[in-house]
């Protein structure tokens, strides 16, 4: 009886809504951009420390190689796309030998200013390098799809499985490879594993550089999709941080599926009315970062973290 | 007391310095970086092409014409850390912007307050009529260009509109000036979202199970546009686009390709500047290439500083001269043709062309009269 004097009318089409296909799609597309981001982010603070606020500028780094590798060199489009990774690695692996390598083990928090100065850096350099006007990697034509009553391109279909086959490597070379393990031993205790001689200091920088090519893979993404702007870096930065926030420090399986979580938050925001009304979507940031806000005040450590340090 | 002494010794140390300046100065304002830089650069172009054009005739009256460039980067704050800036420490007689109606909006008290003139060859938000006695431009504003659109859409027999805003001065100016001329409950989708918004898949889900006969794509920049425009057609939407002017750019058309074909939007004509090859146009093209964004923003441009120039030869540098001189204009015969300032400030005799999206080239339907 309380079931049946539940189930309104206004809350059938909410369920309606909220079970809607498309919705689902649309946080799916949005986060795996997101997923990609935060993946690297939680991995280089588990185990470096460390926080790297240049990632939004390097993964356009890497969506602007594959462009211009694309449109100006007229590379192939996959030599392109494995270029725009490379030249994201190599902005990475620049950026941690000037601006994270020298400072990180004097204090962790050095690199938070360090980076920020990199990120203002890399904003001129990349608006210098490709002005102000958007540019999308062009795939030549789209094709769209449709799963039952919802749509979706073939391009972003690719680019929401690779995202899941990067992501499933990632986890399998950290658990299933001996490398994996060293990363996972240095997380645990540093000291420790350095004394076992576990060469640290080649560990840090492969791990930077990873999350530098995940970030690469995300502007990518990015411009497949949608188009980059010289200036969007910071913005993507801090929904990756967001992201490792709320699913815990050092959970990277975490953070991964809250920026899914966020995505999907997003979405509901503003796709489906809230007891009869739609939230503007200009509050469509806001909702979902205030919800992750009251989910921390529930959960501090977040929502997949734990006081063991683990990755 | 001390500080506030040697402060007041640096400023008339500095306003002596500017006194005995050679030169007039004029200040510019524009989105140099940033989504919205297209208009920026092509209006700085112009005036530039101006400004070289009187120098190297002799100038005003003997004098050198010397142009500020500052970056208003189509926001408020940074406008107006500009206009302090051209108006307390480069001390120049008249500025020309901002382009985004933000960066006016910013810039105009503080152009007011030192009684210097103001002229903006873009902004065109409804709130920049009011915006101050010595606040002018000569693009005509958004209050009549809702108007145009509104019509437009009444004409076609849409009677349920659904409209995508960007949130800047602008866009709130066309999305409310559309909404007063349109029958009251037109408006069936009326969403606004934050500058530099990426993501419109959800909204254009919810207009895919709405009904509703036309949406305007009222964004401020390329980069937003195209999304909107790009996002809706993947999922499906098949209604008319309509725009305005931030529609009117070859940037759109590139990126959007397929997505913007048919769009019909309202802007002032292409043709502005046109005519001729010692035309305006013929000399931007030899100079600096196809606009970035629209020829028509930079013929305006160039026309606010030969006005500037044209007053300051007749009355002087001073702001009060030169504002009485500008409302008292009586057609000022420009490259974008004969115009003059109403008691707002607002330029009379520029009118719109009705223009649309044709096998990916910029077509124009029709002029719609100034009014």
């Amino acid at each position: 009886m309380r079931f049946a004097r539940l189930y309104t009318p206004a809350f059938s089409s909410f369920l309606y809504y909220t079970l809607s296909v498309q919705l689902l799609v649309n946080a799916l597309i949005a986060g795996s951009f997101a997923a990609l981001m935060a993946a690297g982010l939680s991995l280089v603070y588990g185990v470096l420390g460390v926080f790297n606020m240049a990632l939004g500028q390097i993964a356009l780094a890497g969506g602007y190689g594959a462009w211009w590798l694309l449109m100006k060199a007229g590379l192939p489009f996959p030599f392109a796309v494995v270029g725009g990774a490379v030249i994201a690695a190599a902005v990475t692996w620049l950026s941690f030998e000037l601006f994270v390598g020298p400072f990180y083990k004097r204090h962790r928090f050095l690199p938070l200013v360090t980076t920020i100065a990199l990120s203002i850096i890399l904003d001129g350099v990349l608006l210098y390098l490709f002005k102000e006007d958007p540019k999308s990697i062009s795939t030549g034509g789209t094709l769209v799809v449709s799963l039952g009553n919802a749509v979706m391109s073939v391009e972003q279909g690719v680019l929401v499985l690779m995202t899941v086959v990067f992501l499933s490597a990632l986890a399998w070379i950290l658990v299933g490879t001996p490398f994996g393990r060293r990363i996972r031993a240095t997380v645990q205790h540093p000291s420790a594993a350095e004394s076992l001689g576990i060469n640290t200091p080649l560990l840090h920088r492969l791990v930077f550089i990873m999350s530098g090519v995940l970030a690469g893979c995300a502007g990518i993404y990015l411009g497949i999709d949608q188009n980059l702007t010289p200036i969007l870096g910071f913005s993507i930065t801090i929904k990756a941080y967001a992201a490792i926030i709320a699913g815990g420090k050092n959970s990277l399986k975490g953070a991964v599926m809250c920026a899914y979580l966020i995505a999907l938050l997003e979405q509901l925001a503003i796709g489906v009315p809230w007891f009869g009304f739609y939230i503007p979507a200009g509050f469509q940031s806001t909702v979902a970062l205030l919800i992750i806000i009251v989910m921390l005040l529930i959960r501090p450590q977040g929502l997949f973290g734990s006081h063991q340090r683990s990755v | 007391m001390k500080r506030s002494l040697i402060l007041t010794t640096l400023t008339i140390a500095l306003a002596a310095c500017s006194a005995g300046e050679s030169t007039i100065r004029i200040g510019y304002i524009g989105p140099l970086t940033g989504d919205a830089a297209s208009y920026g650069v092509d209006t700085l172009n112009a005036v530039r092409i101006h400004v070289d054009e009187l120098n190297a005739a002799g100038g005003i009256s003997g004098k050198q014409i010397e142009l500020i460039a500052e970056d208003g980067r189509c926001n408020g704050a940074d406008a107006a850390s500009a206009a302090q800036k051209l108006v307390n420490v480069d001390n120049v007689v008249a500025i020309i912007g901002g382009q985004c109606s933000s960066e006016t909006l910013a810039a105009a008290p503080i152009a007011e307050a030192a009684k210097i003139p103001l002229i903006s060859p873009v902004s065109s938000s409804p709130d920049v009529s009011q915006a101050g006695d010595f606040i002018f431009r000569t693009y005509p504003s958004d209050a009549y260009k809702g108007k145009v659109l509104a019509n437009i859409l009444t004409q076609k027999g849409f009677m349920k509109v659904a409209i995508l805003s960007e949130n800047t001065d602008f866009c709130q100016g066309i999305r409310t000036t559309v909404a007063a001329n349109l029958p009251a409950g037109s408006i069936v989708f009326d969403e606004i979202v934050d500058p530099g918004t990426k993501d419109y898949r959800t909204l254009a889900t919810r207009l895919k199970d709405l009904e509703f006969d036309a949406l305007i794509i009222n964004g401020q920049s390329d980069a937003t546009n195209t999304e909107m425009a790009k996002q809706a057609r993947e999922l499906g939407i098949v209604q008319p686009f309509f725009g305005t002017d931030t529609a009117d750019s070859a940037t759109l058309q590139a990126q959007a390709g397929e997505a913007v074909e048919g769009m019909t939007f309202i802007s002032t004509s292409s043709k502005l500047g046109e005519g001729g090859s010692d035309s305006f146009a013929s000399k931007f093209l030899a100079k600096f290439g196809e606009p970035k964004s629209n020829l028509s923003f930079a013929t305006l441009a160039y026309d606010a500083l030969g006005i500037l120039a044209d007053i300051i030869g007749k009355n002087g540098t001073d702001g009060m001269k030169i504002k009485d001189a500008l409302y008292a204009l009586d057609g000022y015969q420009g490259a974008a043709g004969t115009f003059s300032f109403d008691t707002n400030g607002d330029v009379v005799g520029i009118g719109y062309a009705v223009k649309q999206f044709q096998d990916g080239k910029i077509v124009e339907l029709e002029l719609v009269a100034a009014e």
